[in-house]
């Protein structure tokens, strides 16, 4: 004889329930702030990745007089400084075209624009794991060059570290807030149950169930209820993000200076976090809830 | 077995259900508990199945002093009990072999082990060919054996019946107070409440009358 699974002690729900569209709905929200915290974190890694090691100097157009002839020599002042100033690898001035491309995103690309008295920019690297004494350099610059602005990009990559670091908690925040959420819905709807199925608990425990058997009906129904439905919210977020991805690399960025909100292929598996950390959480609240609740049967 | 002294019990603020009792139940007795309707008899069968504390008064059951044994005794001595209950409780959503086989279940037993032996009782009462039915298409009387055979099928240590043949048509009843005193013969203690005074003159066994919450014994055990 073949062993089959004895029934359920507990009658099933069938067909959606509000429950369950509640869940879907939270865990798409879950899986949104997540995907966002994911993104913040990567476009920060990689602004610092792209920043750090990396110093800039500008030289503006002199305050009286035209820009040339001096924007040309204290450019050329600035680059033999920073040639031979040890640990600086490379040097070198941006075109004009490239300076252009900078300004793009504010002035566009008016043929006024490039009539404009535009500072020189020097892009220059440092070699890695090399100190530099940027106070000092920025002394020398400033006496070879006086009108020239030594940008080692600290501070942007602190401002955008912190604004990444805003997001993430902010995201994190939210996750926290969805799963109070939820297993405040999850200990109401174990209670409500209860109330329904009194009388098939009262049974049980009359007839000797242990409270952990009468537990494990209830708690595995709400994990297999929140698992699903928390599936379906989290995927439907997989979904949009994929969609977005579809979208950049079809060229369509929204918003030029912003990140898009694209997640890698090895990024999408971290959304199924969300249909496990609900199913735990109902899991558990469940389970706590018809303990409790059956702690106040004699 | 059960031990009763001097046990009064109330539902809230109102008056005493039951007010001293004291008897005793030897293990391998047979019993039946008489008295008129609201005399205390369902009250005396939920204290003794444990599903209600008493107001005041000693329990001891299975040699467990109720009021001083740990809550967590509670179900293994909950499982050594079978229960008819007068509304059958049965579950609506499970076959009446998974009914029956409940207690099994509940025990840890697995369906293999114990698939033949539920089958074999849900036809000694007339059921062999509604075990997949479930409760609410069975008759009164047919819902009724399935209470009784998960009552007796984990062959409890004591077994308790509220009115166990109250639906149920005399030819049927006897085979049922037979299958009680087979019961009783192989060492489970029986306490039946009944007001069918056919059953008890027919019977040997002690009767207890309860009569306004007091306990009067009127008829020891014939040998």
């Amino acid at each position: 004889m073949t062993a089959r699974r004895p029934a359920h002690i507990m009658p099933r729900e069938k067909g959606t329930t509000p429950l369950d569209l509640v869940i879907a709905v939270m865990a798409f929200l879950a899986a949104l702030a997540l995907g966002a915290s994911l993104v913040a974190n990567r476009t920060a890694d990689s602004w610092r990745a792209g920043l750090a090691g990396r110093i800039s100097v500008q030289v503006l157009p002199p305050d009286k007089g035209p820009p040339e002839p001096a924007l040309s020599r204290e450019t050329a002042a600035a680059l033999a400084i920073l040639q031979n100033t040890d640990g600086i690898v490379h040097a070198a001035p941006l075109s004009q075209g490239e300076i252009l491309k900078l300004v793009e995103p504010w002035l566009g690309q008016s043929a006024l624009v490039a009539d404009l008295p535009l500072p020189r920019m020097i892009d220059a690297t440092i070699m890695p794991g090399v100190r530099v004494d940027i106070p000092a350099l920025a002394r020398k610059l400033k006496a070879a060059a006086p009108d020239s602005v030594l940008d080692d990009h600290s501070h942007w990559i602190a401002r955008l570290r912190g604004l990444a670091d805003t997001v993430i908690w902010s995201a994190y925040a939210i996750l926290a807030l969805i799963a109070v959420a939820t297993a405040a819905i999850v200990a109401f709807a174990t209670r409500a149950s209860l109330e329904a199925h009194h009388e098939i608990v009262a049974l049980l425990h009359q007839m000797g169930a242990h409270a952990r058997f009468i537990a494990s009906a209830f708690d595995r129904h709400y994990l297999l209820a929140t698992l699903g439905a928390a599936a379906a919210g989290a995927g439907l977020a997989a979904a949009l993000f994929l969609i977005a991805g579809s979208l950049e690399y079809a060229g369509v960025q929204p918003v030029s200076f912003l990140p898009p909100l694209t997640l890698h292929a090895l990024e999408i598996p971290w959304l199924a976090a969300v249909p496990l950390g609900a199913g735990a959480i109902a899991w558990v609240t469940a389970r706590l809830s018809v303990l409790a609740a059956l702690r106040e049967i004699y | 077995m059960v031990r009763f002294e001097n046990v009064g019990m109330r539902y809230g603020p109102g008056p005493e259900v039951l007010r001293d009792v004291t008897f005793v139940l030897e293990a391998g007795s047979f019993t039946f508990l008489t008295g008129p309707s609201g005399a205390g008899k369902t009250t005396l069968l939920k204290l003794m199945l444990l599903a209600e504390p008493p107001s005041r008064g000693l329990i001891t059951l299975f040699g467990h002093d109720l009021a001083t044994a740990r809550r967590g005794a509670f179900p293994a001595l909950r499982r050594r009990i079978g229960v008819v209950f007068q509304d059958f409780r049965l579950l609506d959503h499970l076959s009446a072999f998974e009914n029956v086989a409940l207690p099994l279940r509940l025990a840890g037993r697995r369906e293999e082990d114990y698939r033949q032996d539920v089958e074999e009782l849900l036809t000694w009462v007339g059921l062999g060919d509604r075990m997949a039915a479930p409760p609410p298409t069975l008759s009164g009387g047919e819902q009724q054996r399935v209470a009784i055979a998960r009552a007796v099928v984990a062959r409890p240590d004591l077994l308790l019946a509220d009115e166990p043949t109250g639906n149920v048509d005399s030819e049927i009843g006897q085979r049922l107070i037979r299958l009680f005193s087979e019961l009783n013969r192989l060492g489970t203690t029986v306490l039946i409440a009944t007001h069918d005074r056919s059953l008890i003159e027919k019977s040997r066994a002690k009767e207890m009358r309860l009569v306004d919450g007091r306990l009067v014994e009127l008829r020891a055990q014939r040998p």
